[in-house]
C-alpha cells in the first residue's frame, strides 16, 4: 500500500498539471464566450432594427398607432396590424386551447397507460409539420371549402345584432382572419398540449387517488385535484402558445389577404405585423422600410411582454401555491 | 387550506354526477380525435398530392425556369435546404452546447448566467421574420452584389436556433446527477475534464436528441430565408457563394405567386413532401438516440 | 468505458455529418467549376409583367451561352428598383421608371432604362356564362374603386348591350406587393377616365378594404381563377396561361380592343420615347391600339466592377435583343419597334463605361 504509492505533489510544478489549470480556465472562458454569443447578437438585433425603424418613430410619433397604413401617401399607422396580429392569435388561442387541454387530459387520464407514449409522439407530429406546409395546404385545400362556410354563416347571422357585424361581409377567396385563426390554431395546439399534459403528469398521484377513493368521477377529480394544481402551468402554456401564434408569419401571410386596416368582420380580410413585412418588405424604401422594421420592433415588444408575462404569472402562482 | 374545489358531498343524485362526468370525457376524447383530423389530412394529402409528383428525376433535376411550366425537379431546393441547415447547425450547435455548459455547470445560479438564461428565453421569442430582416441589415445590404447567399441565411438560421440549443442543453445537463460529477472530482479532475469525460458522455444523446429537434424546427422556416437567400435554378453548393434556394423558399413561391398554375401547386407539393421527409426524418432519429439512451440506462 | 466512448462517438459523428455538408459542398463547387474565364452569375429582381417572359429568355439564352447564369426573383417592380438601388441585384426590372425621390437613392452611380418587350395588362373576369364582355374606362374605374359591387349594374350593362349579366357581386383583385403593373393601370385609369378615378396612380394605392390582394400578376391571376364575380389586373401572358376570359376595352379612339400582342404593338408604335429609352403607349390613339398596353424596362448601372458580369450583362442585352425578340411573340409579348430596337443596342454599348474598363478581362462584343 503505502510503499508504492505515488508521492503527492506539494506544489504546482509544471507539466501536466499546470495545464490541466490552463486548459480549465481556457475551457470556462470559451463556455461563458458562447453564452454571451447571446447577449452580443440580442444587443446588435436590438440597436440595429430600432436605428433602422426611428425614421419611422420620428415621422409619425404616436402616429404609429393610427390606422392609416398608406405606403401610396407615405402614411404608416400600425393600429391594423397590431389589431390583425392580437385578433389572429386571440383567434388561435381560443381555437386551440379547450382542445389542447381536452388532448392532454386524454393522454394523462383517459387513455390506457400503454397508449400514452404512441399518443404524445402522435402529437408531437402536429408540431413537426413546419409552418410552410400548414399554410400551403390551408390555401390549396382549406380555403374555398371555409369561403362557402363563411357565405352560410354570413347569411344566417344576417339579422343577429352583434353576430352580422362580426361575420359580416365573406371573403370571397376565404383568406380571411378566420381562416388565418383556425390554420394558427391547428399549429399551436401540439405547443399547448405538450406544455400542459407535462403540467397535468406533475400533480401528485395522491391526490388524485385520494380524489376517487372519496367517490368522484373523473371528471370531479380533474377539477378537484388536477385542475387547481396546473393553474399557473396552463396559463404559461397558454402565453406561449399565443406568443407563438403572434410571431407566424408564413401560414399568415398565404391565406391572410393583405389589408391592413382595423375591421370588426373576422370573415374578411386583414394583415398582421409578421405578414405584412413578408409582403411589402422586397419593395420598401426610406419610410416605409423602416415602419416595417418598426413593425417587427413593436412585435418583438409585445412578445417579449407576453412571455415576461407568463413568467411573472407563473413565479405568482408557484408561490401562492407553495404558501397554502 | 383554502375551501375544496369540489364539494362531494352535495348533489347526491349520482345520475347527474356520471352524466357530467361522461360528457366531459367524451370531450376529451373527441379533442384528441379533432387533432389528429387536420393532422391527418394534411399528412395524407401531401403524401397524396406529392407522390404523384414524385420520381427520381423530380429529386435529381434542376429547377424549371419558368414556374408555370410543367417539368422540372427539386433538386436545387434540396441542396440549398441541407447545406444552409448544415452551416447554420454547425455554428448554432457547438455554440449552444458550450453555452449551455456554462450555464448549468459554470454559471449556476451567479447573476450572469441569471441575465443570460433571461436573455435567451427572450431570444427564443425573436419572430423569425425579425431575425431575417436583421441579417438583411447587418449582412447583406453592407456586402451589395455579394450579399445574397446561403450563408446568409444560415445566419439568420443560426441564431434562431442558438437559443434553442442552449436552453435544451442546459435542461439535460441539469437531470446529470451531481454524483457523477463528485466522483469525477474526489477523483482529481478539473472541471473541464469532469464536463469532456464524465457530464457530457452521460448527457450527448439528449443533447444530440434536443440538437436535431432545433435542426428540424429550423429546416423548415421560411420567413428568415425570404430576404437573405435570393434565387437559384441549379444547385449551388457553396453556400458562401452566390444566392441558393430551399424548400420552404420554393414550397412559399409557388404557392403564393403561381398558385394558379396545376404545374407550381404539383411542384409546391412535391417541395412539401420533400421537405417533410427531411423534418420528420431528423425528429425520427432525434427519437430513437432518444430511445437508446433510456434503454442503455435503465439496462446500467 | 465502453459508454463513454459510444457516447462520444454519436457526438463526433453528428457533428461531421453535419459539418461535412457545408464543407463538401463548398469542395464540390469548387471542383466542378467550370475553370474557363467568361463564367458569370447575374442576379436580379423586380417586375412579374414580364417575368414569364424573361424567363423564357433565360432558359434559351443558357443554351446558347452555358456559362452564364442569369437568376431572376420576381418580387414586383417595387422590389427590383428597390434591389437596384441597393446595388443588392446585377440589374434590374421595372414596369416603371423611377420617381424623383426613389431615384435620388439609387447608390451606384448613372444607370441606363433598357426596354424589352411590352404587353397588354388584361382586365380578366370571372363569370361562368358571360363569354364575351366590353368595359370602357370610366366602369372599370368604378368598379375598381368599389362604386359597383354587382355585375348586374347599369354602368356595365350600358358598356354591354344585349348581354345577359348575374347579379354576383364583384371581388376586386389587385397587387399585395409594389408594382409596375398597378402604376401602369392606374396611370391609365387616370388619363383615361379624369373624372372618375379618384385613387391617383403608383406603385401601390389605397385600394378599398372590400377587395382582396395577390402576390405578383400570377397571384392576382390565382384569385380571379379562383374566385366567382371576381374582376383584375393580369398580364396577357399569365392571363392566358391560367385559361382567364378578359374584356375588351375602349380605347382613345372609342373602340373596344381585345388584348393581343399586335394591339399592343400597335399603341407602342405611336408612343414618344424619350432620350433614356422610357416611354409611355398607355391610352394611345389609333383605332387598333390596344390602351393598356404596358411597357417595361431592364436596370443596369453604367459603371461595372466586375468584367465578367458586364461581358455577360451585355451579352445577355443583346440576346434579348436579338433572338430574344423573336421569341416575345410566341409567350404573348410584344416585341419592340425597330426604331426603339436600334437605340436600345446602341445603348448596350455604354454598358461598363465606353472605352473606359480598368480590367483585362475578354473584350465586350
Amino acid at each position: 500500500m503505502a510503499t508504492d504509492a505515488p508521492a503527492l505533489p506539494n506544489k504546482l510544478s509544471k507539466g501536466p498539471r499546470q495545464l490541466g489549470i490552463v486548459t480549465d480556465w481556457g475551457f470556462r472562458i470559451l463556455a461563458l464566450a458562447a453564452g454571451l454569443m447571446v447577449f452580443v447578437i440580442l444587443a446588435l438585433i436590438a440597436i440595429y432594427t430600432t436605428r433602422e425603424a426611428l425614421p419611422w418613430f420620428r415621422e409619425e410619433g404616436l402616429g404609429i398607432f393610427t390606422d392609416n397604413w398608406d405606403p401610396a401617401h407615405n402614411d404608416f399607422g400600425a393600429l391594423g396590424l397590431i389589431y390583425g396580429t392580437m385578433l389572429v392569435a386571440g383567434l388561435a388561442v381560443l381555437f386551440s386551447l379547450p382542445i389542447s387541454i381536452g388532448i392532454a387530459l386524454f393522454i394523462t387520464d383517459v387513455a390506457p397507460q400503454r397508449f400514452r407514449r404512441p399518443f404524445v409522439y402522435t402529437v408531437d407530429l402536429l408540431a413537426a409539420i413546419p409552418s410552410v406546409v400548414y399554410g400551403l395546404w390551408a390555401l390549396l385545400v382549406l380555403a374555398e371549402p371555409l369561403a362557402s362556410l363563411y357565405e352560410s354563416l354570413s347569411d344566417a347571422t344576417a339579422s343577429i345584432p352583434i353576430l352580422n357585424t362580426v361575420f359580416a361581409n365573406p371573403s370571397a377567396s376565404g383568406k380571411s382572419f378566420m381562416t388565418a385563426g383556425i390554420i394558427v390554431a391547428i399549429m399551436i395546439t401540439p405547443i399547448i398540449t405538450s406544455i400542459t399534459r407535462e403540467v397535468f403528469a406533475t400533480v401528485p398521484a395522491s391526490q388524485k387517488e385520494a380524489a376517487l377513493a372519496l367517490g368522484a368521477t373523473r371528471w370531479e377529480m380533474i377539477r378537484g385535484a388536477v385542475f387547481p394544481h396546473s393553474r399557473s402551468g396552463m396559463v404559461a402554456g397558454t402565453m406561449i402558445g399565443l406568443g407563438r401564434a403572434m410571431g407566424e408569419t408564413i401560414a399568415i401571410a398565404l391565406v391572410i389577404g393583405a389589408s391592413q386596416r382595423v375591421s370588426a368582420n373576422i370573415l374578411g380580410p386583414g394583415d398582421t405585423l409578421a405578414s405584412v413585412i413578408a409582403n411589402q418588405f422586397g419593395e420598401a424604401s426610406g419610410t416605409h422600410r423602416a415602419a416595417l422594421i418598426g413593425c417587427g420592433v413593436v412585435l418583438f415588444a409585445i412578445t417579449i411582454v407576453i412571455s415576461m408575462g407568463a413568467r411573472a404569472l407563473v413565479t405568482r402562482a408557484d408561490r401562492r401555491s407553495a404558501g397554502a | 387550506m383554502t375551501a375544496p374545489a369540489v364539494s362531494l358531498t352535495q348533489s347526491t343524485r349520482k345520475g347527474r354526477r356520471e352524466l357530467k362526468n361522461a360528457i366531459a370525457t367524451t370531450l376529451f376524447v373527441a379533442s384528441f380525435v379533432i387533432a389528429l383530423i387536420p393532422l391527418t389530412l394534411i399528412v395524407v394529402y401531401v403524401i397524396r398530392a406529392g407522390a404523384s409528383v414524385f420520381s427520381w428525376a423530380f429529386l435529381t433535376d434542376d429547377l424549371p425556369f419558368s414556374n408555370r411550366r410543367e417539368g422540372g425537379g427539386m433538386y436545387p431546393a434540396i441542396v440549398g435546404t441541407l447545406v444552409i441547415t448544415g452551416t447554420a447547425t454547425a455554428m448554432a450547435v457547438p455554440l449552444g452546447i458550450l453555452g449551455g455548459i456554462y450555464l448549468n455547470e459554470y454559471g449556476k445560479k451567479g447573476i450572469i448566467a441569471q441575465v443570460l438564461r433571461f436573455l435567451a428565453d427572450v431570444m427564443t421569442g425573436v419572430p423569425s421574420i425579425v431575425m431575417g430582416l436583421f441579417i438583411y441589415t447587418i449582412w447583406v445590404l453592407p456586402r451589395k452584389q455579394a450579399g445574397l447567399s446561403g450563408f446568409a441565411g444560415a445566419l439568420a438560421l443560426g441564431c434562431l436556433m442558438l437559443p434553442i440549443v442552449i436552453r435544451t442543453t442546459e435542461e439535460i445537463l441539469k437531470v446529470v446527477p451531481d454524483e457523477l460529477r463528485e466522483g469525477s472530482y474526489a477523483l482529481g479532475s478539473r472541471k473541464a475534464q469532469a464536463i469532456r469525460t464524465v457530464v457530457m458522455p452521460h448527457a450527448a444523446p439528449g443533447v444530440i436528441s434536443g440538437a436535431l429537434l432545433g435542426v428540424a424546427r429550423v429546416a423548415g422556416e421560411t420567413a428568415p430565408l425570404l430576404f437573405t437567400i435570393g434565387i437559384v435554378t441549379s444547385p449551388n453548393f457553396n453556400v458562401f457563394d452566390g444566392p441558393n434556394t430551399a424548400l420552404p423558399q420554393q414550397i412559399y413561391i409557388n404557392a403564393a405567386t403561381f398558385g394558379g398554375f396545376p404545374a407550381a401547386q404539383d411542384r409546391a407539393w412535391g417541395a412539401a413532401l420533400a421537405l417533410i421527409g427531411i423534418v420528420f426524418l431528423f425528429t425520427l432519429v432525434a427519437r430513437i438516440v432518444t430511445a437508446i439512451y433510456t434503454r442503455r440506462s435503465a439496462a446500467v | 468505458m465502453k459508454r463513454i466512448t459510444g457516447y462520444l462517438r454519436w457526438l463526433v459523428s453528428t457533428a461531421l455529418i453535419v459539418g461535412l455538408v457545408p464543407l463538401g459542398g463548398a469542395i464540390a463547387s469548387a471542383a466542378d467549376a467550370p475553370a474557363q474565364g467568361g463564367s458569370a452569375t447575374l442576379n436580379a429582381s423586380g417586375a412579374t409583367f414580364p417575368q414569364s417572359y424573361y424567363e423564357e429568355v433565360i432558359g434559351a439564352f443558357k443554351q446558347k451561352d452555358p456559362n452564364v447564369t442569369v437568376n431572376y426573383a420576381g418580387g414586383g417592380s417595387g422590389k427590383g428598383r428597390q434591389d437596384f438601388a441597393d446595388q443588392v441585384t446585377d440589374f434590374g426590372a421595372s414596369d416603371a421608371p423611377y420617381n424623383a425621390t426613389d431615384a435620388a437613392g439609387v447608390k451606384g452611380g448613372t444607370f441606363f432604362y433598357f426596354p424589352t418587350v411590352a404587353a397588354p395588362i388584361t382586365v380578366s373576369y370571372n363569370l361562368k356564362n358571360v363569354k364575351k364582355l366590353q368595359l370602357s374606362p370610366d366602369t372599370i374605374a368604378k368598379i375598381f374603386q368599389g362604386e359597383i359591387k354587382t355585375w348586374d349594374d347599369a354602368a356595365i350593362k350600358a358598356d354591354n348591350k344585349g348581354v345577359k349579366l348575374p347579379s354576383t357581386a364583384i371581388t376586386v383583385a389587385h397587387r399585395a406587393d409594389g408594382s409596375g403593373t398597378t402604376e401602369n393601370f392606374t396611370k391609365f385609369l387616370a388619363a383615361a377616365a379624369p373624372s372618375v378615378w379618384t385613387l391617383g396612380s403608383g406603385s401601390t394605392v389605397s385600394w378599398p378594404s372590400d377587395t382582396q390582394a395577390g402576390q405578383g400578376n400570377q397571384g392576382v391571376g390565382q384569385i380571379v381563377k379562383s374566385t366567382d364575380g371576381a374582376i383584375g389586373y393580369v398580364d396577357f401572358s399569365d392571363a392566358k396561361a391560367l385559361k382567364l376570359q378578359f374584356a375588351r376595352i375602349k380605347n382613345a379612339d372609342g373602340k373596344y380592343v381585345a388584348p393581343t400582342v399586335k394591339a399592343t404593338t400597335a399603341a407602342v408604335g405611336k408612343a414618344q420615347v424619350k432620350d433614356d429609352l422610357t416611354y409611355d403607349p398607355l391610352n394611345a390613339s389609333g383605332a387598333s391600339a390596344y390602351p393598356i398596353s404596358a411597357p417595361t424596362w431592364l436596370l443596369v448601372y453604367q459603371s461595372q466592377s466586375d468584367a465578367a458580369k458586364a461581358s455577360a450583362l451585355k451579352k445577355f442585352l443583346n440576346f434579348i435583343y436579338g433572338d430574344g425578340q423573336k421569341l416575345a411573340p410566341e409567350v404573348d409579348y410584344a416585341p419592340l419597334p425597330k426604331s426603339l430596337l436600334d437605340k436600345a443596342k446602341a445603348q448596350v454599348k455604354q454598358v461598363g463605361g465606353s472605352s473606359g474598363s480598368t480590367s483585362s478581362s475578354t473584350p465586350s462584343t
